[in-house]
């Protein structure tokens, strides 16, 4: 925005020694009127009873690390895996909390399941919308991380499966290397996997877990095939002599996350946005931290489980139909 | 009283609900939601991809025989050849035409032979402040599964210039459609704020104004505006027509006795109702290179012919 704003002044100062009028600040739209503002959101009334009622927040330490989703009158949760470790108490929006334990881990969509401790409590679970998929355009509505108010947008993208994105070490490859027996590392990422490791600019890498590797494509093949967290042996020559790391691999987009303009303008993501089995994309401004949290239509219904904060216009929710498969497997 | 009372209950019914200050009830967010579903799928049918080199920006096809409107920043160059993804994911070839960086709009032309899908273009002065809209666009480029991506939101500001809304954009969105709630391109992505409610897009008043100028390729970049020629007169858009409000001191149009209070009409026979067309014309004119002004004194029709001058250097930084 700077730039056309600074350029739209330059010219006209230039031009003619003048300012642009700073009318885009004075006759503005006020601020309870937009998507997101209060006087829109007071319209979503109903829909902001069904998702008080039926989605949590998970404290770990005093501070909130993701939201979770009431799905039984009993005190079950279902909440984003990945994000929930260390999660000891779920705080309700009427205030009320309660300890909760783990009970299970689906890999497969990065669902946990937990259980809230309420002894003769009777719990208001999250009702499911019957409909496949929502169609595309409709209001999506969840609760704010604090669960003090809305965040409301629509249903922006065409219903698919995330594949999955295997781990990385953080370093840049140079050439293939035909001529230097391996493949040289251009560059390290800093406070990456690799440079946490030991590996160094200029280091050559000769195998990847004892197999031999000599061109590019053999190095990101071999490393891509194990997931973010897994460690994976590197071997390198350096100075004609033979180091062997251990690197525990990081997440692609995490790591590369200083080369991509569009991250940067996003703010925190999600650590896993990948591998999931079948999501909805809607455009709410939530922060990661409110993932695990149900999605809602205009009629309070589910229409999914927000699972993965990806940019500035995307978050992933996984479907109702899928996240009630998910609880069936958990809950067996 | 009483009646004062109904006329105003009946004319408040009157209003669809994306009419309103804003949606008062379930009722009308359904309303919103369906008139919303109602014409997204007409709407992306002219939305494309362009890919250039190494970026990809948005487009949105707005004429049978190929004309795409996109941002100024997006096709850079004039002239250039680039690449257009259709929604199906074909490629076809096109051309770069002109732009202005000023309001950032731009224009291409795909070459190929073909009848294409087309999306309205609204009137001039057909938006306003508060009025719903959306955002459609390849953000972070063109991915087929995904599809096309919709964002709601309002305008928030309007100047000449520029139209803000809290329609979410991302890198990859630049030079993509913004539609109103009748179906129509208000305007075009261009730029994004640190506060992700609040985005930039050129207006579509701004393609109306330089149809011609775009077709001719001329293209205003900052480069060329500091190149280009300088007149020296600074102008106001009003009802009259483009008022001139300041004549710049020892400037070619301070020599030609140009006065606060001229009305502007023509350059080189070409109607101007804009700042922005007025700079392009001068600006896409090199210093020493002489235009014809029509302008109004009055009552008075006046011509100058008028050499232009070069750019003053000037001090960044120096308004606000």
């Amino acid at each position: 925005m700077n730039s056309s704003v600074f350029l739209s002044r330059l010219v006209f100062g230039l031009c003619a020694g003048l300012l642009i009028s700073n009318a885009i600040h004075a006759e503005d739209l006020s601020a309870s009127q937009r998507l997101n503002g209060a006087n829109t959101r007071k319209a979503f009334a109903k829909t902001k009873q069904a998702a008080f009622a039926s989605t949590v927040r998970l404290i770990r330490n005093g501070k909130l690390i993701t939201h979770g989703t009431i799905v039984s009158k009993e005190g079950l949760l279902l909440t984003k895996a990945s994000a929930c470790v260390g999660a000891r108490e779920a705080v309700l929006a009427d205030g009320q909390s309660y300890p909760v334990r783990i009970r299970r881990r689906d890999e497969r969509t990065d669902l946990a399941l937990l259980q809230m401790m309420a002894k003769d409590k009777s719990f208001e679970p999250v009702q499911w919308s019957n409909e496949m998929l929502p169609k595309e355009g409709g209001w999506m509505v969840s609760a704010d991380p604090k669960l003090k108010g809305l965040k409301v947008g629509v249903n922006s993208g065409t219903p698919r499966a995330i594949k999955r994105e295997g781990g990385v070490i953080g370093v840049i490859l140079g050439r293939d290397g035909d001529a230097t027996g391996g493949i040289a590392i251009a560059e390290v990422v800093p406070r990456a996997a690799g440079a946490t490791a030991g590996l160094k600019k200029g280091d050559v890498v000769t195998k990847v877990n004892g197999k031999s590797v000599i061109r590019r494509e053999q190095v990101i093949e071999l490393v891509g095939s194990h997931d973010p967290g897994d460690v994976v042996s590197i071997e390198v020559i350096r100075d004609e002599r033979s180091f062997s790391y251990q690197v525990t691999l990081g997440h692609r987009s995490v790591t590369f996350e200083m080369f991509n303009r569009n991250l940067q303008m996003s703010g925190p993501v999600s650590k896993r946005k990948d591998n999931f089995p079948m999501i909805i994309q809607h455009d709410l401004p939530l922060p990661p931290e409110a993932m695990g949290g149900p999605v809602l239509d205009i009629n309070g219904k589910a229409v999914g489980l927000n699972m993965a904060r990806v940019d500035r216009v995307t978050t992933y929710a996984l479907t109702a139909k899928v996240a009630q498969e998910s609880l069936k497997t958990l809950n067996r | 009283m009483q009646l004062a009372a109904m006329s105003l209950c009946l004319k408040a019914d009157e209003l669809k609900a994306w009419e309103k200050p804003f949606p008062e009830n379930h009722e009308d967010l359904i309303a919103i939601q369906e008139r919303l579903r109602k014409i997204l799928p007409e709407a992306k049918k002219a939305v494309v991809a362009i890919e250039s080199g190494g970026g990809a920006g948005s487009g949105v096809i707005v004429s049978e025989d190929g004309i795409v409107l996109t941002a100024a920043h997006v096709i850079g160059k004039r002239g250039k050849r680039v690449k257009v993804r259709l929604p199906d994911g074909k490629r076809v070839n096109a051309i770069t035409l002109g732009g202005s960086e000023i309001s950032d709009a731009g224009m291409a032309e795909i070459t190929d032979e073909g009848g294409w899908p087309v999306a309205p273009m609204a009137a001039r002065g057909s938006s306003k402040i508060g009025d719903w809209c959306f955002a459609l666009g390849h953000p972070g480029g063109f991915d087929k599964e995904r599809g096309i991506i919709v964002r709601l939101g309002r305008i928030i500001a309007k100047e000449d210039e520029t139209i803000q809304t809290d329609s979410r954009l991302l890198g990859g969105d630049s030079g993509g459609p913004l539609f109103d709630f009748n179906g129509r391109v208000i305007g075009i992505h261009s730029r994004i704020s640190k506060k992700d409610d609040q985005n930039f897009h050129a207006p579509i008043e701004a393609f109306h104004a330089n149809w011609k100028s775009f077709r001719e390729e001329k293209l205003l970049t900052q480069s060329s505006l500091r190149e280009g020629g300088f007149l020296g007169v600074g102008c106001e858009e009003t009802e009259d027509g483009l008022k001139v409000i300041e004549v710049v001191e020892d400037s070619v149009a301070k020599k030609a006795r140009f006065r606060v209070g001229d009305i502007i009409v023509k350059v080189n026979g070409d109607f101007i109702d804009t700042r922005e067309e007025l700079t392009i014309a001068i600006a896409t004119t090199g210093p020493g290179k002489s235009v014809i002004i029509d302008y109004r004194r009055g009552e008075k029709e006046m011509t100058a012919k008028v050499k232009l001058g070069k750019r003053p250097e000037f001090e960044e930084e120096s308004e606000e």
